[in-house]
């Protein structure tokens, strides 16, 4: 039954999700530092008063205590207090969202659409000169760090051309360059999961047959080829959703925009760890929901699965 | 499928194309109205780049300079210094006496003066301002420290009110003058409650009109403005709206400048500064910041820095002027003493110590016993080697300075064990328990008194961890005098103990390179350096 | 009736790419190695009258900020980047091998507890996993290394998994536990050599995403001691000065993108030659 299935993943993300929480918790334990002290060093609280903040925090309480007290928090969406800023966790998350949402979905389109073809162009081609011209440029996707990518095409496309502004965010101009940068990165390892799926597809014996019965190329291609092959498609780009998240941070960083991404190194360079802690919570569950839309989708759009689990 | 590769290509092509690549003049254009009896000019807007976003911008409670930057005219201040002539001028203060005992100071207060909200100015608002900045609920970083011995504050009449120390106190004035200690509006403090600082109420030239914290600031010129002091140029504000947003990456400034998204950039890269100077639509405003200079605390408690002749030797062998010419680009001065030369009471004759000498730094090591006894290119005695452990933030050009000092150092025996750069809590903490050898810091300020911060024993900044009775008595005597030659005696006196025992290392004083258009004019900074007169700012229209 | 590992096609070592890889990885590790020799000045004396100097005669790759000689730098700081690169596997591969053999072979409860763990470490993006062990560890080279093999763990004990699942159920396996051996025995002379090849495939790719992130976060500023010639944080270091000396970040860049080709031209050789070009995602 498909609903078994359903339930059957919501379980499986759940524990992840809890499992990921843990993990955080223990990790933040195991970290050295005072987070009293971190609060008030640079207001120059005393010993009593940093001492009387530990206990306010919870620090002093038995570390069952802590971990219940923190669950309870994450149910209720609270992330905890910015060490730095002083402002709860979740506005500051959800303040630097838009900006990395924006970055990431036109990269995914980017990166998708290029991967797309580059994987086809390969597959439909394969063993020719344009397959070998595809597949080099696909390894050079996969190759080049988006630090570097970056750093060149702000050197070429902005100081030199003038074309596009370096840094910033805010309209389309802005977004061009880093999406591009971060898309082709992206477009590396889509590209070789499809050209090997679509190869695969090729061999199939109702592919061979509908080209047998003499039905067009194109619509062999995208009826018979191209659908099959979505679904991977899909799974892919779920699955780079998390290298996405963490490419947006160096592009972020790169084209100095707004974001997760600069939002994390800041709080990593400040030892803000609430916000590390906050930042990369937030990215499992991200990673976790986008990747089991994916296989509620996958199921839903492959009648075969669906039947499987019948 | 195959063809959406050269469509996007080409898409992003037009996008490209079809948009101007110069964003809008921030300017409205000069298409004004045609003149008419009720003449009503375009509004002038002025965007002003800053560098630090600061979590919390009110001035009584934060430390940041980069708030009094903005708030610096939406306030006013008891007195105002003059930068000029180093003399205390009236502001809201129109005259005071200071008692015999230096004890009691009776303030005479303009009349007729109103916050921006419509609250009257009186010392009844005096004494709420000061007794807010005291209270220790509000847990003020900086406002309350410079009020120094304060003890209270009393209201003698409407326009009289009188300010209790339990000491002499000689920055009195010149922490009155300053934006940490403005008048702000008691209604609005007491309305907004903890959310003041969005909301915030002076008296100034400006109105506080607008905050989104960590993406801008919005100023409006307050046509009511008639209480100017005699160092402002002009009765009220010439532009009608400064927005302020916030670049805290060195590399965006210069470019923000160049295509028009800000009039004024402060805090411009070196590098990028001679770039601009060469471009005829922009100039560079040089800024000297007084107050003590970029230098590296030497800690005298921990071995070898607690021999003399091992501190003199580091400061010998150190090449300051390369330092200044690769990092700086010659921007700013040598330092040579802790005061930056532009300060009140700086010691010109702290220039004739220590001369780059790398001659005389290794033969001070050798006479302190460090030599190379095992030919690994690196000093020892007594079997232990000559590392210090240099402690570093991120900002400041620090990190590429203690390279240097490590390269110019290691030629001479001494390695540098410098890990990457720490936070600022982990630098306090680590300074404070006197696990460095070497720290650096700089710290803006136009009294000499601030020295008394780094080098009395019992100072929160004390990170050469010293110990001395007379620079002790020195610091606390020179606060207390009035007189001004007796305290530049006596701040002499400290600058030099304090070369002389290589307490500290120099390395330059502090500029702020502000990039500036073209067709901002009249830009002008206060005796701190840090926060322009905004009043006197006028910007030209885009012909 | 062990059955050997298949051996290497000899067409495998003639293909261009594979070629051009290994002569990259080996001079680049050559030029490491031999740093102390061929740039005995060491990469951190600066000269400032030589700042920022284009390349030319005497400065082959030109000169940073502080008048250091990029290619010096470069040079020595193969030691570090690739030197974290392995660190880094060493870490991956000592932690996730043992997992996902484990649970590929044992399967059960073994199984189920490994694979969850494993799942919960790759909900978290590598990037911001390895910064968040970087910030726990504190920072160094050492943290980085381990932060960015902590982080690669997940992946590899997936492929162990795939690999000790599917030699599992070979006849030769079920054979020789049937004739007593342990599943130490088992595992170690059976699995681990029938594994090794898509084993040592994934390993090459690892490799490429290890120098990845690993020079990222000391391009973020996380990892490195002050003037450290990594690559990544020469790329960072050349930043503030991109239009005026862009040689400074360009060449590190260079270095580490023909490195990462080379790695991941390797893997993918290794992959189809060894046959496994299996999708390591899918279970």
């Amino acid at each position: 039954m498909i609903a078994r299935y359903v339930g059957r993943r919501l379980f499986q993300a759940a524990f992840v999700l809890w499992l990921a929480v843990t993990l955080a918790f223990v990790a933040m334990q195991l970290t050295p530092g005072d987070p009293a002290q971190a609060l008030l060093a640079a207001s120059g609280a005393s010993k009593a008063e940093i001492a009387e903040r530990r206990a306010q925090l919870g620090l002093d309480d038995p570390v069952l205590m802590q971990y219940a007290h923190y669950l309870w928090s994450l149910a209720r969406a609270d992330l905890g207090q910015s060490w730095l800023h002083g402002r709860p966790v979740g506005q500051m998350i959800l303040e630097q969202l838009p900006a990395t949402a924006e970055l990431a979905v036109s990269a995914t389109l980017v990166g998708t659409a290029a991967g797309l073809a580059l994987g086809v162009l390969g597959a439909l081609r394969h063993s020719t000169w344009l397959d070998t011209a595809a597949t080099a440029v696909t390894v050079l996707g996969l190759s080049t760090p988006t630090y570097w990518s970056g750093l060149l095409a702000i050197l070429l496309f902005s100081l030199e051309l003038e074309w596009f502004p370096a840094t910033g965010q805010g309209d389309l101009r802005h977004l061009l360059l880093p999406s591009l940068v971060l898309g082709f990165a992206l477009s590396g390892s889509i590209a070789r999961l499809v050209r090997a799926r679509v190869l695969e597809v090729m061999e199939e014996p109702f592919v061979q047959a509908a080209r047998a019965r003499g039905l067009p190329a194109r619509r062999v291609f995208l009826v018979h080829v191209l659908r099959p092959a979505l679904p991977t498609a899909l799974t892919i780009v779920a699955l780079q959703f998390g290298f996405l998240l963490g490419g947006a941070v160096i592009t972020e960083s790169v084209f100095v925009r707004q974001g997760l991404g600069k939002l994390a190194v800041e709080a990593i360079i400040w030892r803000d760890l609430p916000v590390v802690r906050g930042v990369i919570l937030f990215g499992a569950l991200a990673y976790v929901l986008v990747n089991l839309a994916a296989d509620l989708a996958q199921a839903w759009l492959n009648p075969r699965l669906r039947e499987e689990l019948a | 499928m195959k063809r959406l590769l050269p469509m996007l290509m080409l898409l992003s092509i037009l996008i490209a194309g079809c948009c101007d690549p110069l964003p809008p003049a921030t300017f409205t254009s000069t298409s004004r109205p045609f003149p008419s009896s009720d003449f009503t000019p375009t509004p002038i807007r002025l965007v002003y780049g800053l560098t630090l976003a600061p979590s919390g911008i009110d001035p009584h409670v934060n430390a940041s300079s980069e708030l009094g930057i903005p708030l610096t005219s939406v306030y006013d201040t008891l007195v105002y210094l003059n930068p000029d002539t180093g003399d205390f001028v009236p502001g809201l203060a129109e005259d005071w006496d200071v008692s015999e005992d230096e004890l009691v100071y009776t303030f005479h207060l303009r009349e007729g003066v109103t916050f921006h909200d419509g609250t009257p100015f009186s010392a009844e608002a005096v004494r709420f301002n000061l007794e807010r900045i005291t209270s220790p609920d509000l847990a003020s970083q900086k406002a309350r420290f410079m009020l120094g011995p304060y003890e209270r504050v009393e209201v003698m009449d409407e326009y009289t009110v009188r300010i209790h120390l339990s000491e002499p106190f000689a920055p009195l004035l010149d922490s009155l003058s300053q934006v940490y200690l403005g008048m702000a509006s008691p209604t609005a403090v007491e309305t907004w409650g903890s959310d003041y600082q969005l909301h915030q109420v002076g008296t100034g030239p400006f109105t506080f009109a607008e905050y989104v914290p960590q993406d801008h600031l919005l100023l409006r010129r307050n046509p009511d403005y008639a209480w100017g002091p005699e160092v402002y140029q002009h009765e009220t504000a010439q532009v009608d709206e400064i927005e302020f947003r916030f670049f805290v990456d060195p590399a965006t400034r210069s470019p923000a400048l160049e295509t028009g998204e800000v009039d004024i950039m402060g805090e411009i890269p070196p590098q990028d500064a001679a770039r601009l100077e060469e471009n005829d639509d922009f100039r560079i405003e040089a800024a000297p910041i007084p107050g003590v200079s970029l230098m590296f605390f030497l800690n005298t408690t921990r071995p070898p820095l607690d021999d003399a002749k091992v501190r003199q030797a580091l400061i010998f062998a150190t090449n300051r002027q390369a330092i200044v010419s690769t990092i700086f680009r010659d921007t700013p001065p040598v330092a040579y003493g802790p005061l930056a030369a532009n300060t009140f009471g700086y010691e010109p004759e702290v220039q004739d110590y220590y001369a780059h000498d790398p001659a005389r730094a290794a033969s001070l090591l050798d006479e302190a016993g460090w030599q190379d006894s095992d030919g690994d290119g690196v000093r020892d005695k007594n079997g232990e080697p000559l590392v210090l452990d240099m402690t570093l933030m991120g900002w400041g050009y620090m990190p590429q300075v203690g390279q240097l000092l490590a390269a110019q150092w290691s030629t001479l025996g001494i390695e540098v064990n410098a890990p990457s750069p720490v936070s600022y809590s982990e630098a306090l903490e680590i300074a404070g328990e006197g696990r460095h050898h070497l720290i650096p810091f700089n710290l803006s300020g136009s009294d000499p008194d601030i020295l008394r911060k780094f080098f009395h024993s019992q100072a929160s900044f004390n990170w050469s961890k010293l110990d001395d009775a007379e620079l002790d008595n020195w610091l606390e005597a020179a606060a207390r005098t009035s007189d001004r030659e007796g305290r530049e005696a006596l701040y002499s006196q400290i600058q030099l103990r304090v070369m002389n025992e290589a307490l500290v290392l120099p390395i330059r004083d502090y500029v702020n390179l502000n990039g500036v258009s073209d067709r901002v004019q009249g830009l002008r900074f206060d005796a701190q350096g840090w926060f322009p007169w905004l009043v006197d700012v006028t910007g030209a229209e885009v012909q | 009736m062990i059955e050997r590992p298949p051996p290497l096609p000899r067409p495998f070592l003639r293909q261009p790419a594979t070629l051009a890889a290994l002569t990259w990885l080996v001079l680049a590790a050559l030029g490491a190695g031999l740093a102390p020799l061929l740039a005995p000045n060491g990469p951190l004396a600066a000269d400032t009258s030589r700042s920022l100097l284009p390349p030319g005669p005497g400065n082959p790759l030109g000169t940073d900020l502080l008048g250091r000689s990029v290619l010096t730098r470069l040079l020595w700081g193969g030691q570090w980047t690739l030197g974290m690169g392995l660190l880094g596997l060493v870490v991956a591969v000592g932690l996730g091998l043992p997992a996902g053999l484990a649970a590929g072979y044992f399967g059960g409860r073994v199984e189920s507890v490994t694979m969850r763990l494993v799942d919960a470490l790759l909900a978290f993006p590598g990037l911001l996993l390895a910064m968040a062990v970087v910030a726990v560890l504190g920072p160094g080279m050492g943290s980085v290394s381990i932060a960015v093999g902590l982080a690669a763990t997940p992946a590899y004990a997936r492929v162990a998994r795939s690999a000790a699942l599917e030699i599992r159920t070979q006849p030769y396996v079920e054979a020789a536990r049937a004739l007593g051996g342990s599943d130490w025995h088992t595992i170690v002379r059976h699995i681990l050599p029938n594994a090794a090849a898509p084993l040592v495939a994934f390993a090459a790719t690892q490799l490429g995403w290890i120098l990845l992130n690993g020079a990222a976060l000391n391009f973020l500023g996380l990892g490195a001691p002050l003037g450290t010639p990594e690559w990544g944080a020469m790329l960072n270091e050349g930043r503030g000065y991109l239009r005026d000396a862009p040689w400074v970040s360009t060449f590190p860049g260079l270095a580490l993108t023909l490195t990462l080709l080379a790695a991941n031209l390797l893997g993918d050789s290794l992959q189809r030659a060894l046959n496994t070009g299996k999708n390591p995602f899918q279970a």
